[in-house]
């Protein structure tokens, strides 16, 4: 883990001195714009709990991806089962609109939402397990539709009345906004969850069957396979938890912070949620702190332009960066392990 | 040119591919290179070649001790290795290819000198056609003319026959005569004797990663045979057990897999025998194995174990009936790479929710005792040696399995861990098991088996009591000739 | 590892401690308001206007500061919300925040709840009118009606094919009411001004779904111009706040052919296309902007819904009207001057032109024979009026 995080750091260094690069040809104080992002993103207790919504979905997003990655899917349907998360929990809010027991419709939202992340999940699985597809090709295509069934939801049978606009559905009322900490815009269910994902997730992946067979199907199919278990399950599996905790995501987007259902419900926070766990090099440990860290990113970042009239691109640019840092490290991961692994070639593999 | 090879060692890891190996080539001559599967030969060949550094030993080119500081060296000084797959562009023509490391670069005069080589080889190439075109009898001509053209003088081909028509193959030969007698050297790597009884003059035979002798044209194949395969006394036959009831009975099947897939094969496999697969790699051993652990659906045929037909049953279906598949990737196939023993301890011991820690490390201490394995629970597999590797993915075994499927199970195992392997296997028989074993060494079949079964281009050429048979007959079944 | 992470987080807090910014600030520190900008702050349109308005307000108020963020909507910055930026901006000494868009009204009002102490307005909102709005929330619009019936008579005057396309953007009370003062100029211009039949008018509204084009969110704007003016339509006016139509419109001249296109919101909208544009009906928030902050600063604050006529005297003028209309170079002279008089007949009620009997698209009455739509009529207009083709409420 210490030479995970030396990695990171690596990484995230060259990232900086890139960033200072390009700060520097566009003008800009580096120093001032740095400081502007940690202040605008940790400079205050009302900061940090905006930082904190980013990093809870981020993180969900994150733990439902180890699972995933576990067992070698590349789950980047992830953000589309943000979306249907966050379409199942809308329409469980709905229902509870203007009616008694907002508790009850909460609690609902968030069962609707586990529940519509998982099924979209599953479809890509099955698309992969039945149909061969392969699954960043079905996420992808599957991130479309959930985009489209958003629009097209805003745009007619939720549409507000009188009104055909893509800035969302009508407002929920209060009742059904999750509590908040009070003075903050913050809710302390989402905290929990984040919390109680990576706990659970950690727990999961470590003492149960189900994550030493997401392990070694990830490790080895062929093997696993002779070894008895079955991979398409356990691929199964691991997709309804990944859905799971993204539609648990999409549903405090919905629920906590837009109270509405918007086409960029999503934030972006699965595809965000893949770089963090790729940079965290698939640590539950590491995870959480790579997505705390995006998330100050994500937040700061508007400081930039609002302090120092930098273009807001600029952080995207950053993100881009890290991109290209991730693919970096992760090239140069597998470059040292073929490195190993030549070493250790056998005489068969002299032979062409 | 005269080439002379000293001594040449070359150790991948811990694994000694070429052991000490001479060799020494005539200008104007052909030369065999002969082995089975992994003898060692293309590691030789890219030392020579200077594809791969040597760990040990001489080359001395024209009396001239040389040390390549490149693969370009050796080509500098007129070396030129054909590849099994040509290394060249599908995109461009042919005549593109020809100019590739050439020194002119005046196609005008390029597209002559192809003409010309052609003409004088009598190779029919379109300098125009796309690569992509040409089949590999034609590639191979192509790459040879190319080789030509940057002035090499000694040719190395490796199992060029492999994949080419009876013509391309008469006129490669005729081909590489003619540049013995213009005064370059061939050196032809191959397994097959044919090839090497219709085109050399001299032959050295690899066995094992050593020189295991020379012999001059005209061949006797029998000493080549045994040249290649070794000449230990035949041991005395195991005391067997009678063969019991059936076990495995396959009808005509035919599957699909490998290079040659499974053709046409009816066999019976009763109780406590040991049946022993022998073919050059890849002539269908694998896909029989696979077929009989329901691994590899049949195209047509039935299989029955213990006389219940097995239709639409996939390995678990066949597991459940005692039938064990070992398969010869341990890292690829057999173990879980990333997994510690404990954890693959673990997945054999299956059952609740969660994973027992505990429970499974000492299960792993317990295989490691019993198996006589170096290592530790917390190690993961991959960092163990071949043979501990071989030594867990036995102790994976079930207690009281029908049929063990094994491929190559003591490869790269010294003796005495290969001997302590067969013990373990042996007693399984015993109680009533049949063994099947995929093997590239035939000493080792005819040690242990009770039977042998000869694959040949996906068929069974040859099944007998290994009683009833010696090594050199093997050895000409295994060459095609049952 | 527990001990490091210990050891870092205290470091952590510590760096926080340190560079916090000081609670209190300086007594004689300049009024701070705050801008968000729904678009870019230099998109030629309805953003750039608005942050022109609030340079205005820092050159003509001493002593006041502005804070803008711009881009403030999901799709171009994920995650970001209303309420989060207000929390930033209130935290960095704002103490009025002006939100830009229709789109921010849910966002700005729980802010607006959140920080009782700080002023907003939200610019074409109707809180105040809902009774929605908490006190500190004040409603400001200028009446772009007016600008909007100028550009459909330039339009009409100008068509040669009587096809006339409107670029949309997304639908609600305020994009109905500015797409038929549009349909109502050109009516007038075509039936009384050159005397032709109404039937012989057409007048297309498309609309695309939001303020300005998300890709793969929104219909392309750039697409849905380019088919208009493929479709006959050789005047295009845009509803949105971007150029597209006008962009597209000097393409299509520079091929050859004879279109114009009437941008919309900011005055130098025209500009780089002279050859086509008609003029563009504009925003001028700068007094608007300095009224209203005036008042808040002397503590002469009230929740109020404010819809600003021009200034007809000189309806360009920049420190009085709250809208006008830029003529374009490719008007004709004559059109020029007959559009001069139907300005001047306008600002004196002369012409009148939500004057009943007027139809919406379902053939039921919105203003009846004889009367006039009184200003929260037209505010709240339900449907499209009768002639125009297009959608009134969703697609």
């Amino acid at each position: 883990m210490i030479r995970n995080l030396a990695e990171i750091l690596l990484s995230l260094m060259g990232v900086l001195l890139f960033t200072t690069l390009i700060l520097l040809i566009a003008g800009a104080p580096p120093f001032a714009a740095y400081i502007h992002i940690f202040k605008g993103s940790l400079g205050s207790l009302n900061k940090l709990s905006h930082v904190l919504n980013a990093w809870i979905p981020l993180t969900l997003c994150s733990c439902g991806l180890l699972y995933t990655f576990r067992i070698g899917l590349w789950n980047i349907g992830v953000e589309g089962q943000v979306m249907m998360g966050a379409v199942f929990a809308t329409a469980a809010l709905r229902l509870g609109m203007g009616g008694e027991a907002p508790l009850f419709y909460l609690v609902l939202a968030f069962a609707a939402g586990i529940i519509g992340g998982g099924l979209w999940a599953l479809l890509a699985g099955f698309l992969k397990t039945r149909g061969g597809v392969n699954e960043i090709f079905a996420g992808l295509g599957l991130n479309f539709v959930a985009q489209g069934i958003i629009l097209w939801l805003i745009f007619g049978p939720w549409k507000r009345p009188g009104i055909a606009s893509m800035s969302g559905t009508e407002l929920f009322p209060i009742n059904l906004w999750l509590p908040q900490f009070p003075g903050l815009r913050m809710s302390p269910v989402g905290l929990f969850l984040a919390i109680g994902a990576i706990a659970v997730t950690a727990m999961i992946l470590r003492y149960t069957r189900i994550g030493l067979q997401l392990k070694a199907v990830g490790g080895n199919e062929r093997a696993a396979f002779l070894l008895g278990l079955n991979p398409a399950r356990n691929m199964l599996l691991a997709m309804i938890f990944a859905g799971g905790f993204a539609g648990l995501a999409g549903t405090l987007q919905v629920s906590g912070i837009y109270h509405r259902l918007i086409p960029a419900i999503s934030s972006n926070y699965g595809y965000l949620a893949l770089l963090v766990v790729m940079l965290s090099n698939y640590d539950i440990r590491i995870a959480p702190l790579v997505a705390f860290f995006f998330a100050c990113l994500n937040v700061g970042s508007i400081q930039l332009p609002m302090m120092l009239q930098i273009d807001s691109s600029l952080s995207g640019v950053i993100q881009g960066i890290l991109v290209l840092a991730v693919l970096g490290v992760q090239a140069w991961r597998a470059r040292i392990k073929i490195g190993t692994q030549g070493v250790k070639g056998s005489p068969g593999g002299a032979n062409p | 040119m005269e080439i002379a090879l000293q001594n040449i060692t070359k150790d991948y890891g811990s694994v000694r591919a070429n052991d000490h190996v001479t060799m020494r080539v005539v200008p104007g001559s052909i030369h065999g290179l002969l082995g089975e599967n992994g003898a060692g030969k293309s590691t030789l060949m890219k030392i020579l070649s200077g594809y791969t550094p040597k760990t040990d030993g001489e080359i001395r080119i024209d009396r001239g001790i040389v040390e390549y500081e490149s693969p370009a060296h050796a080509a500098g000084l007129g070396i030129g290795m054909l590849y099994q797959d040509p290394l060249d562009f599908p995109l461009l023509s042919v005549l593109e290819n020809f100019k590739l490391g050439q020194s002119s670069s005046d196609m005008t005069a390029l597209r002559i000198r192809l003409t010309d080589l052609c003409r004088r080889f009598g190779f029919t190439l379109d300098p125009d056609a796309p690569l992509a075109s040409l089949t590999i009898g034609e590639r191979q001509q192509l790459e040879i003319l190319r080789l030509l053209e940057k002035g090499i003088r000694t040719l190395i081909l490796d199992e060029p026959t492999t994949g080419i028509s009876g013509t391309q193959k008469a006129a490669l030969f005729s081909a590489l005569k003619q540049l013995a007698d213009e005064g370059r050297s061939v050196i032809l790597v191959s397994h097959k004797l044919e090839d090497v009884e219709a085109l050399c003059d001299r032959v050295t035979v690899l066995r094992g990663g050593k020189g295991a002798g020379e012999m001059d044209s005209p061949f006797d194949p029998d000493q080549l045979m045994t040249l290649m395969f070794g000449t230990r006394p035949k041991p005395p036959p195991r005391s067997a057990e009678a063969p019991g009831g059936p076990v495995l009975n396959f009808t005509s099947i035919h599957a699909r897999g490998g290079r040659t897939g499974l053709k046409s094969c009816s066999v019976l496999i009763r109780e406590n025998e040991v049946v022993g697969l022998a073919g050059l790699e890849g002539s269908g051993q694998g896909v029989f194995l696979r077929t009989a652990a329901g691994l590899i659906p049949p195209l047509s045929g039935e299989i029955h174990l213990k006389g219940q037909p097995m239709k639409r049953q996939n390995h678990h279906g066949f597991k459940r009936k005692g039938v064990n598949f070992l398969p010869s990737g341990r890292l690829e196939e057999g173990l879980i790479p990333g997994l510690t023993l404990a954890e693959h301890s673990a997945l054999q011991n299956g059952g609740g929710f969660w994973v027992r820690w505990p429970g499974a490390i000492a299960d792993a201490a317990r295989r490691i005792t019993n198996f006589r394995i170096k290592g530790e629970p917390n190690l993961s597999v991959e960092s163990l040696s071949g043979g501990n590797q071989q030594r867990l993915l036995l102790s994976f075994l079930s207690e009281n399995p029908t049929l063990l499927l094994l491929e190559n199970p003591t490869r790269g195992l010294d003796v005495e861990s290969a001997n302590w392997v067969w013990e373990h296997l042996h007693r399984f028989c015993a109680k009533g098991a049949a063994i099947v074993f995929a093997s590239s060494e035939l000493d080792e079949i005819l040690a242990q088996a009770d039977r042998v079964m000869v694959f040949f281009n996906g068929a069974v050429i040859k099944d007998v009591r290994t009683q009833e048979t010696d090594l050199r007959e093997l050895g000409l079944a295994i060459a095609g000739r049952a | 590892m527990n001990r490091k992470l210990v050891f870092c987080l205290a470091g952590l807090s510590l760096l926080i401690a340190l560079i916090a910014p000081p609670a209190v600030l300086a007594a004689d520190s300049p009024y701070i308001f705050g801008l968000l900008l729904v678009g870019p702050y230099n998109d030629h349109g309805y953003s750039q206007a608005h942050y022109e308005g609030g340079r205005y307000v820092e050159e003509h108020l001493p002593e006041t500061k502005m804070l803008y963020i711009d881009k403030v909507n999901p799709a171009d910055r994920p995650g970001v919300t209303i309420p989060q930026l207000v929390d930033d901006m209130v935290e960095k000494g704002a103490k009025l925040i002006i939100a830009n868009s229709d789109d921010m009204k849910d966002g700005i009002r729980e802010a607006a709840m959140m920080h009782p102490k700080t002023r907003f307005i939200h610019c074409s909102g109707d809180d105040v009118l809902t009774g929605k709005a908490p006190a500190n929330l004040s409603n400001l619009f200028a009446k772009m009606i007016y600008g909007k019936m100028m550009g459909g008579f330039a339009a009409a005057m100008t068509t040669q094919t009587g096809k006339i396309g409107y670029l949309g953007p997304l639908v609600n009370e305020e994009t109905r009411r500015l797409a038929a003062s549009s349909y109502l100029g050109a009516k007038y211009a075509w039936e009384k001004v050159l005397g032709k039949d109404p039937a012989d008018l057409k007048f297309s509204v498309t609309w695309i779904g939001f303020w300005f084009n998300i890709p793969g969110v929104t219909a392309d704007p750039t697409q849905v111009a380019q088919n208009f003016y493929d479709t006959g339509h050789d005047v295009v006016i845009s509803g949105i706040d971007t150029t597209e139509n006008t962009v597209v419109a000097r393409k299509k001249r520079e091929a050859g052919k004879a279109v114009w296109a009437i941008p919309y919101d900011y005055k130098g909208a025209c500009r780089g296309a002279e050859k086509v544009c008609l003029g563009v009906p504009y925003y001028n928030w700068g007094p608007g902007y300095v009224r209203m902050i005036r008042d808040a600063k002397a503590g002469d604050w009230k929740s109020q819904w404010i819809w600003m006529a021009p200034d007809w005297e000189n309806i360009n003028d920049p420190d009085s009207s709250a809208i006008g209309y830029n003529m374009g170079q490719a008007l004709s002279d004559d059109a020029r001057e007959k559009l001069q008089e139907f300005v001047v007949d306008l600002g004196t009620d002369k012409i009148q032109l939500f004057k009943g009997p007027l139809f919406y698209q379902d053939g039921s009455v919105f203003v009846k024979e004889g009367e006039t739509a009184s200003e929260k009529q037209i505010w709240y207009m339900e449907q499209l009026l009768k002639g125009m083709e297009g959608s009134s409420s969703a697609r």
